[in-house]
């Protein structure tokens, strides 16, 4: 899931318009002889493992690496990096501009207080009053 | 009986921690890295195993050169060697962070730094490249060798003779308390090539292997487990005159130079384990109850451990001043260091010990933390000049003409 919006699309959107088989949330990669992949991917239920032919989309599950330790001298080198921009056109893109427009960002309604009830005929009452049954 | 209190340092991720205590206040955004990175290691490669480390007096030579990859072998020695070329204050932010890890096994990565420095900063071209890079990756490791059996505060009567012979030196004498002694590969040792006093003292680097070197029996100790103690003995050993680091009559000036910016990287080392300390104790007030309630509502708990904090932030704070004192070159630099070491050392033992308290009985146990940062850093007060020594230095900065 991508870090900013969280919509989990981008991946499967590449693989979709690539035609490649993809590999999502993946917590181990194997590369296998014949142009293959064994991923096995973090599902709900547990673990999925999947054998992809080559190429494909992989998208990482945080168990996927252990990052490594940033070293002293590559933070200090880290502020000198060039930061290179290039322009979508360059590159032979077109349409680039955002399709996804952020309409309204807000946090979910304070919760409010419950309410205490008699005894269970009340509560059903409650729930059908309120179209919750 | 109580939740057993987690065994570690500093509890992994705790970035949550009291704003009072942040020790990333007033840093740059650098140095907030560098200080993620040390905490980061500190918590996944040193916490874990310090317990063990003690309990069975292992040298950590392979978590040492994890660090070292990251560029903690040389931190402030010059990069053409291999260091990694910070200041004294980002040192001490590195030091404090990795302490928290096991303060034992950082005091001893300082106490290496220190030599490399003094071999970067006094030795020629060729003896810089000669020694420093393999230091800065830990390839190989370094001992200070100042302190002997008949001086220690009074380290400028120092007895280890240096002969001079054609185109060698020949030692005879021995030191004391010499930390990595028999398993370190390098040894910068102040002897005695000329008449009494500081200025009779040359600094002469050697290798293990060269005849004539001998170490003692390994010393049992109440704390710095991580590291092995042994003397260091000289029988006509035989050190080439280009393995003297400035010139003959330099020795003490190096030493003393050496042991300003050991001062502040083994306050550090107190800082580290002070604020690792002040957490478990934090932590086990919130879960331990007596009388019907935790711990943490009694006010005098409540009241120690502000002390604590409180005490921790005052000594943070004088280390810093004098790190930023020593890397600009101030005058009184030499003085604040001394005056961070006695300050710092000596607090911080106060907060660990008194951690140790609030832990109760469980305090006492190995099981927990807390007793082995109160044994590691109880030494603080002693070695690199002890805090009576620091008082001195004070005074005569007071005091003189």
């Amino acid at each position: 899931q991508a870090i900013d919006d969280d919509c989990n699309q981008t991946g499967q959107l590449l693989a979709a318009m690539l035609d490649w088989p993809q590999g999502t949330f993946a917590s181990r990669v194997q590369l296998e002889d014949g142009g293959a992949v064994r991923v096995e991917r973090e599902v709900d239920g547990g673990l999925e493992t999947l054998r992809l032919r080559l190429p494909a989309v992989l998208t990482a599950d945080l168990r996927l690496n252990e990052p490594r330790y940033a070293t002293l001298p590559n933070i200090m080198k880290a502020k000198k990096k060039p930061l290179e921009v290039i322009p979508a056109s360059d590159l032979g893109v077109s349409g680039g501009s955002p399709r996804l427009k952020v309409l309204q960002v807000q946090e979910p309604p304070a919760r409010a207080g419950g309410e205490k009830v008699e005894n269970v005929a009340a509560l059903v009452e409650k729930l059908r009053h309120s179209g919750r049954i | 009986a109580g939740r057993a209190v987690p065994r570690a340092g500093l509890p992994l991720g705790r970035r949550g921690i009291a704003s009072c205590l942040d020790p990333s206040t007033g840093l740059t955004e650098d140095q907030k890295e560098f200080q993620n990175v040390a905490l980061d290691f500190a918590a996944k490669e040193m916490a874990p195993y310090m317990a063990e480390w003690d309990e069975k007096e292992i040298f950590p030579v392979e978590t040492m050169r994890k660090a070292a990859q990251l560029g903690f072998g040389g931190i402030y020695v010059k990069p053409d060697v291999g260091g990694s070329g910070l200041s004294r204050l980002d040192t001490s932010i590195i030091f404090e962070a990795l302490s928290t890890g096991c303060a034992s096994t950082t005091a001893y990565m300082s106490i290496h730094n220190m030599c490399v420095w003094m071999i970067d900063t006094f030795g020629n071209e060729e003896q810089r490249r000669r020694f420093c890079p393999s230091l800065c990756s830990m390839e190989k490791f370094a001992s200070y060798c100042l302190t002997e059996p008949g001086s220690g505060s009074d380290a400028a009567s120092l007895l280890t003779s240096a002969q001079r012979k054609g185109d060698t030196y020949v030692l005879n004498g021995s030191k004391a308390f010499i930390s990595g002694g028999g398993d370190t590969d390098v040894y910068v040792v102040m002897c005695r090539t000329g008449g009494p006093g500081p200025k009779g003292i040359s600094c002469l680097v050697l290798e293990k292997g060269m005849p004539g070197l001998s170490f003692g029996k390994k010393e049992k100790k109440v704390g710095w487990n991580s590291q092995p103690t042994r003397a260091v003995i000289f029988e006509d050993c035989v050190v080439p005159v280009g393995n003297r680091l400035g010139a003959e009559g330099q020795g003490f000036s190096i030493a003393m130079q050496g042991l300003n910016g050991g001062r502040i990287n083994i306050a550090s080392c107190s800082l580290g384990a002070a604020h690792a300390s002040v957490l478990l104790a934090q932590e086990h007030l919130t879960v331990r109850k007596q009388f019907g309630e935790p711990l943490a509502n009694n006010q005098y708990l409540q009241f120690r451990l502000a002390e604590m904090a409180t005490r921790l932030v005052a000594a943070r704070l004088m280390v810093r001043n004098a790190a930023r004192a020593l890397q600009d070159g101030r005058e009184d630099a030499a003085v604040l260091c001394s005056m961070a070491k006695l300050f710092a050392t000596d607090e911080c033992f106060g907060i660990c010990n008194q951690a140790l308290q609030m832990h109760g009985g469980y305090g006492y146990l190995k099981d927990y933390a807390v007793q082995q940062f109160v044994r590691d850093v109880r030494v603080h007060q002693i070695l690199e000049g002890t805090n009576e020594v620091m008082r001195m230095i004070v005074a005569r900065n007071l005091l003189q003409g």
